[in-house]
C-alpha cells in the first residue's frame, strides 16, 4: 500500500470512528430515554388498572350491597330457612338477579355456603362453595376464581350478609375479569394489555386473554409467566416475538392474587419496542449518512493533504526508480522548505556525485581499454613486425655478404615478407569485423542442424595429429525451429566450439546440448578441459580478453553479441581442472519473421 | 213501597242468575288464539318429519282429520272413523266397517277407497283394499295391536288430490303461512258435531317468552309449554307425563367395566332433586321408559338415588370415565338437567362433561309419547332411542313388562323423568280437556261471552 493511500485509511478511519462514537452515544441516550418513557408508560397504565380495577370493585360491592338489601334477597332468606331448606322456588332466582344488576356471577348461599340459587351454574343448588371466606368476608372486592360446568373463570367478587331473623343468607356476587374488562382500559398508542387466567399447573395459551387478539406465539411467554407465578412479584422482561426486532415487546408483569394470597392472575403490560426500534434505525440511517458524507469529505480532504504531504516523496521515489534505471542525471524539483526539501535536495546532490564518478569510471574504462587495445595491437602486430624486420636484415646481410646467394635469399624473403603481410592484413581485417557485427536477418533456423553442420567443420581438428583426441557428443533433442540468422549463430558456435577444443589441448569430451523449453531453446556446450577461474569467467566475454598467449580476445565476445542481438543469454560455468560449460538461452523470437522468411532456412555460413 | 222494591230485587236476581248460568254454560262463538312453541312446516299427517319430529302437528292432527280408531285412556282403541272391526285367527287381516255419513272438509264422501288409498300412503307396506263400505288391512306378519295403531298420526285419514290436503275433522285451514300462523274454521258438518268455537287462530314456534308475555298483554288465549315453566302460573292445565326425558349413550358398551359405569351413573343421578328443583316438581322420577299410569308397573324399576352403590360400583369398574354429554340448546332445562347429572356423577367419581359441539357420548333426550298404548309407545320410544325393536310375546302386561326390561338391561339408556306438558289459559277459555296423547280436544272448548263480542 502507498503511502499516501495509508494516509488516506488513517484519515478515513478517524473520521469513521469518530462519527461511529458519536451515534453510539446518540442511540444510548436514546435507549435510555425510551425506556425511561416506557416505564412511567407502564407505571401510568398499573396505576390506570388499579384504579379501574378498585374503581369495578366498589361498583360490585355497591350492586352487591344492593341485592343485599333489597326484598328479594330477604325473601329468599326467610323463605330458604322456613321451607325447610326447598331449592325449588329459587332455581332461577340468581340468575334473574343477576341479570338486572348487571352482574356475571350471583350466588344465594346459606352460613355453611351451601349454594341456594346460583346464576353461573343453576345446577350446583345444595352444593357448597368452600372457598367462600364467608367467616371472615373481605370488606372490599377480592379476586376468585370461579367454577364454571364448562370452565374455569377469574372474577372480581364482593360478598354481603342478608339477615332474617335468627338465620342468614350470604349473596356472592361480581363481575368476570374477562376480555371486556382489559379491553376497558385506556392503553397508549403501542402499548396493551393481557391477563394471563392461572387456572392450571404450567402455562396453558388458552388462558391468555389478549384484546387485541394479535397474540400469535404464547410459548414465547410461557417462561417468564412461569417465573411470575414462582416468585410472585412483578417483573419485567423483553419478548422477542419474530427475528424483526422491530417486533420486540418488553412485558411488564403484575401477579395478582385472592384472599388466600394464592395468585390467580398476571396482568401483562406490554409495550412495543417498534417505536425504539425506529427511531434506533433512524440514528443508524443518520449515522450511515453522516458517516458516509464525513467519510467521502475525509477522502477528499485527507487526499488534497495527502497529496500536499506526498506528492514530493513520491517525486523522490519516482527520482530513485529513475536512478535505478540508469538515468543517473535525474533531478527532484521540490518547492518548499521543510525536510521533504533538504531530503529532496540530498538526493540531487547525490545524483550529481554519482554522475561524476561514473564520468570518472567510464573515462577511466575507456583509458583502460584503449591501453589494452594497444596492448593488444602491439603485441599482435609485433609477431609479424619481427620477422618482416629479420627478412629484411636477412636481405640486406644477403646482398653485402653472400651477393651469389642473393637472388636465391630474395626469392625466399620475399615469399616470407608476403607472408607477414598477409597476416597483418587478417589482424587488421578481424578488428575491422568486431567494429562491423551485422545485425541479424531472422529466419526459421533447425539449431540441431546448424549444432550438427559446426561439429562436421571442426572433425578435423578433433582428430589433429599431435593432440590429444577429442570425443564429441551430441545430446540434441527436438529442439524445435527459432527464427535467428543461421550465419551468425553458426559463426557464434563456432567461436564456442574453437574455444573448448584450445581448452582441450590433451584431449578430452565434448559435449552438445540442446534442450527445448516453450519460449526457448537451451543450447549447452560442455568440455573437460583445463577449466577458468572465477575471474576468468567474469571476464570471459569482454572484447579483447583473453586467456591464451595469442587471439585478439575477440571470439567470445562476437559470441555474446550475436546472442544478445537474438535476445538470448549466455553464461559460463567452470571449474579448474574440470571444464567448461557455456549455456546460450535462446528464445525462438517467431515474431520477428517477416514474410517468407517463416520458411525454414539452412545456408552455408557466411 | 215494600212490594215494587221486592219485585225489583226479584228481577236482579233473576238476571244475575242469568248471567251466572251464562259464563258456565257452554255456548257457540269466538275465535281461540293459541301459540305454541314448536314448529310446523307440513300439516299432511303422513310427512315424514311430521312422524319422526316433534312438531305440533301431533296436537292439532286431531282438529282436521280423524282416525279410524281413537284410544282411551287405558289405550285401548275405540270407534272413530270405523265403527266396528274384526280379524281372523291369527290376526293378519282386518277388516273395518266404516262410519257412514261422513264427508271430507271439501265436500267429498268418506269411501273405502279413500280411506284405503290414505292409509297406503302412510304405510307403503300395508296390503289395504277396499271391500263396500269397509276396509281390509292385511299383513304378512299377525299384528294384534293394529287397531291401536290406526290411532296413531300417521294413520289420519285424508284426501289428497292435487296436491290438495283435506281432512275429515271438526276443522278446516282458512290460512297457512308454515312456521307462523296457522288458521282454521269449524266445520258446521262435522259428523262429531260442530265446534263451540268458530275458529282457531294458532301462532307457530313462539318463544316460550313472548308466548307468556302475549297471554299476559291479552293477544292469545291459550300458550303452550313445558309444566316446570306453568308451575307458579294459574289456569295452568297439566297434561298425564307423556314424555320421556333420559339419557341416550350413543354405542353399545363396549366391556362389562363400561356396563358397570353406566349402572354407576344411573344410581349417582338424584332424579328426585332433579324433579322436584329444576322440574319444580312437575314430573315423575322414572327408572322405565314408559310411565306408570301407561303400565302400572313402572313403580318397579328403581329411580332411586344411591350415592354409596354409585362409589361401589365405579369403583368395581377398572375404568375411568370420560363422557360428553350433549343436549338441545332450545330446551329450557336440559342445560340445567345435564349439568346437574354432571356433578352428580362427579360425586361419584365420573367424569362427564356437558358440551353443546363436538360428538357427545351420552345425549340427554326429551321424547313425546305418540301414543297411550304401551306396545306402541314402547316401539316408538325403542325407534327414537336407537335400540332394537322390543319383542313382544302375546298382549299381556307381562310381555310388555319383559320387553321394556330387555331394553334397559342393554344399558343404552338411562331413564331419569317423565314429563307434563301443560297450557296456560285465559280466563275466558272454558271446557279445555286435552288427551293423553297429547292431541287437542277443542271441539268442546268455548269462550265467554266478553270474548265472542266484537
Amino acid at each position: 500500500m502507498s503511502f499516501r493511500r495509508k494516509l488516506l485509511a488513517v484519515f478515513a478511519l478517524t473520521v469513521f470512528i469518530s462519527v461511529a462514537t458519536v451515534a453510539l452515544i446518540v442511540s444510548a441516550l436514546a435507549r435510555q430515554a425510551f425506556e425511561k418513557s416506557e416505564e412511567d408508560r407502564t407505571a401510568t397504565l398499573v396505576a390506570q388498572f388499579q384504579r379501574e380495577f378498585n374503581q369495578r370493585g366498589k361498583e360490585i360491592t355497591h350492586r352487591v350491597e344492593a341485592i343485599a338489601s333489597s326484598d328479594a334477597a330477604t325473601r329468599i332468606a326467610f323463605s330458604f330457612n322456613s321451607n325447610g331448606k326447598d331449592y325449588a322456588p329459587f332455581l332461577g332466582e340468581a340468575r334473574y338477579i343477576a341479570e338486572s344488576q348487571q352482574l356475571d356471577f350471583l350466588e344465594f348461599v346459606d352460613a355453611q355456603g351451601t349454594i341456594i340459587s346460583s346464576a353461573q351454574w343453576p345446577a350446583k343448588y345444595g352444593y357448597a362453595d368452600k372457598s367462600l371466606p364467608l367467616s371472615q368476608p373481605p370488606p372490599d372486592a377480592f379476586l376468585k376464581k370461579e367454577d364454571l360446568p364448562d370452565s374455569e373463570a377469574l372474577g372480581l367478587f364482593s360478598i354481603a350478609k342478608v339477615n332474617a331473623g335468627d338465620s342468614s343468607i350470604y349473596v356472592i356476587g361480581g363481575s368476570r375479569l374477562d376480555k371486556e374488562f382489559i379491553a376497558g382500559l385506556e392503553l397508549p398508542v403501542g402499548m396493551r394489555a393481557m391477563f394471563y387466567e392461572n387456572f392450571r399447573a404450567g402455562f396453558s395459551p388458552q388462558a391468555l386473554i389478549d384484546p387485541s387478539g394479535t397474540l400469535k406465539d404464547p410459548q414465547r411467554i410461557a417462561g417468564f409467566i412461569q417465573d411470575v407465578l414462582q416468585q410472585k412479584s412483578e417483573s419485567t422482561t423483553l419478548i422477542h416475538w419474530s427475528e424483526n426486532a422491530a417486533d420486540d415487546e418488553a412485558l411488564h408483569a403484575i401477579p395478582l392474587s385472592d384472599p388466600d394470597h394464592q395468585v390467580v392472575g398476571i396482568l401483562l403490560v406490554g409495550s412495543s419496542r417498534g417505536q425504539y426500534v425506529e427511531l434506533r434505525q433512524h440514528i443508524r440511517s443518520a449515522t450511515l449518512f453522516a458517516g458516509g458524507a464525513g467519510l467521502l469529505l475525509a477522502i477528499l480532504l485527507s487526499g488534497w493533504a495527502a497529496t500536499r504531504v506526498t506528492k514530493p516523496v513520491e517525486q523522490l521515489a519516482h527520482a530513485a526508480r529513475e536512478v535505478a534505471a540508469g538515468n543517473w542525471d535525474t533531478q527532484v524539483n521540490v518547492g518548499s522548505t521543510d525536510e521533504i526539501a533538504e531530503l529532496a535536495e540530498s538526493f540531487n546532490h547525490m545524483t550529481q556525485e554519482l554522475l561524476a564518478q561514473r564520468e570518472n569510471l567510464v573515462r577511466a574504462e575507456r583509458i583502460a581499454a584503449w591501453k589494452e587495445l594497444a596492448r593488444r595491437l602491439a603485441h599482435e602486430l609485433k609477431n609479424p613486425l619481427f620477422p618482416l624486420q629479420l627478412t629484411v636484415e636477412n636481405l640486406i646481410r644477403a646482398r653485402e655478404q653472400s651477393p651469389e646467394l642473393f637472388e636465391e635469399i630474395f626469392h625466399e624473403s620475399a615469399t616470407t615478407l608476403l607472408t607477414e603481410i598477409t597476416n597483418l592484413k587478417s589482424i587488421i581485417s578481424r578488428f575491422s569485423d568486431f567494429s562491423k557485427m551485422p545485425q541479424p536477418q531472422f529466419q526459421l533456423v533447425q539449431i540441431n542442424d546448424l549444432l550438427r553442420d559446426v561439429v562436421k567443420l571442426f572433425q578435423a581438428q578433433f582428430q589433429a595429429p599431435g593432440k590429444g583426441p577429442i570425443q564429441c557428443t551430441l545430446k540434441l533433442s527436438d529442439a524445435g525451429q527459432v527464427a535467428a540468422d543461421p550465419e551468425l549463430l553458426h559463426r557464434a558456435f563456432s567461436n564456442l566450439v574453437l574455444n573448448t577444443v584450445e581448452a582441450m589441448p590433451q584431449g578430452g569430451n565434448l559435449t552438445l546440448l540442446t534442450r527445448p523449453q516453450e519460449n526457448s531453446v537451451i543450447i549447452e556446450i560442455q568440455d573437460t578441459g583445463k577449466g577458468l577461474s572465477q575471474e576468468e569467467c567474469k571476464r570471459l566475454f569482454t572484447p579483447y580478453y583473453t586467456s591464451k598467449t595469442h587471439g585478439t580476445g575477440l571470439g567470445l565476445a562476437i559470441v555474446q553479441s550475436v546472442i544478445n542481438d537474438h535476445g538470448g543469454t549466455i553464461r559460463v560455468q567452470s571449474e579448474l581442472e574440470q571444464g567448461t560449460t557455456f549455456t546460450i538461452t535462446l528464445p525462438r523470437n517467431l515474431d520477428k519473421l517477416q514474410g517468407d522468411a517463416k520458411m525454414t532456412t539452412h545456408k552455408e555460413p557466411r | 213501597m215494600k212490594p215494587i222494591r221486592s219485585l225489583w230485587l226479584a228481577i236482579s236476581l233473576v238476571l244475575l242468575i242469568t248471567s251466572a248460568q251464562a259464563e258456565t254454560r257452554p255456548h257457540y262463538g269466538g275465535a281461540l288464539r293459541v301459540a305454541i312453541a314448536e314448529p310446523l312446516s307440513s300439516l299432511d299427517p303422513a310427512d315424514a318429519s311430521n312422524i319422526s319430529g316433534e312438531t305440533a302437528i301431533h296436537k292439532i292432527a286431531s282438529l282436521l282429520f280423524d282416525t279410524l280408531t281413537t284410544l282411551d285412556r287405558r289405550g285401548e282403541p275405540q270407534p272413530a272413523l270405523a265403527t266396528s272391526w274384526k280379524s281372523d285367527f291369527n290376526s293378519q287381516r282386518w277388516e273395518l266397517q266404516l262410519r257412514a255419513g261422513v264427508k271430507f272438509s271439501d265436500g267429498t264422501a268418506l269411501t273405502a277407497d279413500s280411506v284405503a288409498a290414505s292409509l297406503r300412503v302412510a304405510n307403503p307396506h300395508w296390503n289395504v283394499s277396499a271391500a263396500g263400505d269397509s276396509v281390509v288391512i292385511e299383513s304378512d306378519t299377525p299384528d294384534a295391536s293394529l287397531p291401536a295403531e290406526l290411532a296413531l298420526l300417521q294413520n289420519s285419514i285424508a284426501l289428497r288430490t292435487g296436491g290438495r290436503l283435506a281432512g275429515t275433522g271438526p276443522f278446516i285451514v282458512t290460512q297457512w303461512d308454515a312456521n307462523k300462523n296457522l288458521t282454521l274454521a269449524a266445520r258446521e258438518d262435522d259428523w262429531a258435531g260442530r265446534p263451540f268455537i268458530d275458529s282457531l287462530e294458532i301462532s307457530i314456534a313462539r318463544l316460550p317468552r313472548d308466548e307468556m308475555l302475549s297471554l299476559d298483554l291479552g293477544k292469545v288465549d291459550v300458550i303452550e309449554a313445558a309444566a316446570e315453566q306453568m308451575v307458579r302460573t294459574a289456569s295452568t292445565v297439566t297434561s298425564a307425563p307423556d314424555q320421556l326425558l333420559a339419557l341416550m349413550f350413543m354405542r353399545n358398551a363396549q366391556s362389562p367395566e363400561e356396563m358397570r359405569l353406566r349402572q354407576a351413573l344411573s344410581s349417582a343421578i338424584d332424579r328426585n332433586s332433579l324433579n322436584g328443583v329444576v322440574l319444580q316438581g312437575t314430573g315423575e322420577p322414572a327408572g322405565s321408559l314408559l310411565p306408570n299410569w301407561m303400565t302400572g308397573y313402572g313403580f318397579l324399576f328403581s329411580s332411586s338415588f344411591n350415592l354409596d352403590h354409585a362409589r361401589q360400583t365405579r369403583a368395581g369398574a377398572n375404568q375411568a370415565s370420560s363422557w360428553k354429554i350433549g343436549y338441545d340448546m332450545n330446551d329450557p332445562i336440559a342445560r340445567v338437567v345435564s349439568e346437574r347429572i354432571a356433578l352428580n356423577a362427579q360425586d361419584a367419581g365420573l367424569n362427564i362433561q356437558p358440551a353443546t359441539t363436538g360428538v357427545a357420548d351420552i345425549k340427554l333426550v326429551r321424547i313425546s309419547l305418540i301414543s297411550s298404548n304401551a306396545n306402541i309407545a314402547l316401539t316408538q320410544l325403542a325407534t327414537r332411542l336407537q335400540l332394537p325393536p322390543p319383542s313382544f310375546h302375546g298382549d299381556s302386561a307381562e310381555s310388555l313388562y319383559s320387553a321394556e326390561s330387555a331394553l334397559l338391561q342393554s344399558q343404552r339408556v338411562i331413564p331419569l323423568l317423565h314429563l307434563r306438558t301443560a297450557v296456560v289459559l285465559d280466563k275466558n277459555v272454558h271446557g279445555w280437556n286435552e288427551n293423553q296423547d297429547g292431541n287437542w280436544d277443542l271441539p268442546n272448548v268455548w269462550l265467554s261471552m266478553e270474548k265472542n263480542k266484537p
